[in-house]
């Protein structure tokens, strides 16, 4: 079973000195943050606030080339999160036949997002990943803690 | 004739990445390219750290547990099985360069528009070379490429650079 999830907001961690992006599910029961780098969080944020570098930054450029071939990003689906180790799988079309790429989920959801493309977690993944912890997290958080894209 | 040509091809020059080196005062990285038709020539750009990390990690072929961004881009190449002919950087503009990624899939060739280091990423992921062209080699910016040389002397007597020639 995979549940269809929506980019809920974006902010910092500064204790681990990363980015959170949390995903949430269309009835808001479902919670599921992912820990990214600060250059990942930087391509999901541009994409989200819709602006338009001068060059092409590296998820750009990666929809340039499936562009190029007329491949397209069909869905997204989180597969697994482990302590350090993200998995996503990226469902593309091409020429009449689905491929499915191994990525990390921060790329995953910087070219979904791109590409129009719906994210999907497993639900697994949403069982695991425990919404205590978060919680238990977000009430340690300043307000000044929040980007301004979560609401 | 070349003149009866369109587009008249670019007369290029085969560049190998030297080195990344960090620049200690700002969140940027300088990517120093090194000639490779016998005529010493470094050429050097100002890149972003997270775009220098990555050719950092090309450069000493180190695995990471996961897919980096353009391992990604690789990956997608592979599944489409389309290959990159060459990355050539072709124009300056403002004192930014442009490159393209020249690409081939079963006879099909294309052009992909992308930041050099985007490219020079890719290349060096999947082996394609790598030109800058004379128009840019002609054009560069070399007040800024002779202050980095200056700063260069004083530095490899004092430190090593962190990426060498392998």
């Amino acid at each position: 079973m995979i549940t269809q999830m929506h980019l809920k907001g974006l902010m910092f961690d500064p204790y681990n000195n990363a980015y959170i992006v949390v995903l949430r599910d269309e009835d808001g029961h479902e919670m599921l943050p992912i820990w990214v780098g600060k250059a990942e969080a930087g391509a999901i944020s541009m994409a989200l606030e819709n602006v338009a570098p001068p060059r092409p930054m590296t998820h750009d450029f990666m929809k340039s080339i499936l562009d190029a071939y007329d491949a397209k990003v069909i869905s997204v689906v989180i597969t697994d999160l482990n302590e350090n180790t993200y998995f996503a799988k990226i469902h593309l079309m091409y020429q009449d036949s689905e491929y499915t790429v191994d990525a990390r989920p921060s790329d995953a959801i910087a070219l979904a997002l791109r590409s129009n493309a719906p994210v999907f977690a497993k639900e697994s993944v949403l069982n695991k990943q425990s919404s205590e912890e978060l919680e238990q997290w977000l009430e340690n958080l300043k307000p000044e803690d929040f980007g301004k894209l979560d609401s | 004739m070349g003149q009866t040509d369109p587009a008249p091809k670019q007369r290029l020059v085969e560049y190998v990445v030297d080195r990344v080196l960090d620049e200690t005062n700002t969140d940027t990285k300088i990517l120093v390219l090194a000639r490779q038709d016998g005529h010493l020539d470094s050429f050097p750009i100002w890149i972003g750290s997270a775009e220098g990390h990555a050719i950092k990690l090309a450069l000493d072929t180190t695995l990471t547990p996961r897919p980096m961004s353009h391992d990604l881009v690789k990956s997608f190449m592979e599944h489409l099985n389309v290959t990159v002919r060459r990355v050539v950087i072709g124009d300056v503009k403002n004192s930014t360069y442009y490159a393209t990624v020249y690409l081939e899939n079963n006879g099909v060739e294309r052009t992909v528009d992308a930041r050099p280091s985007d490219a020079i990423s890719l290349a060096l992921r999947t082996r394609a070379p790598l030109y800058v062209s004379e128009d840019v080699l002609a054009r560069r910016n070399t007040a800024n490429l002779e202050s980095w040389l200056a700063k260069q002397d004083v530095k490899s007597s004092t430190k090593q650079p962190e990426v060498q020639e392998s």
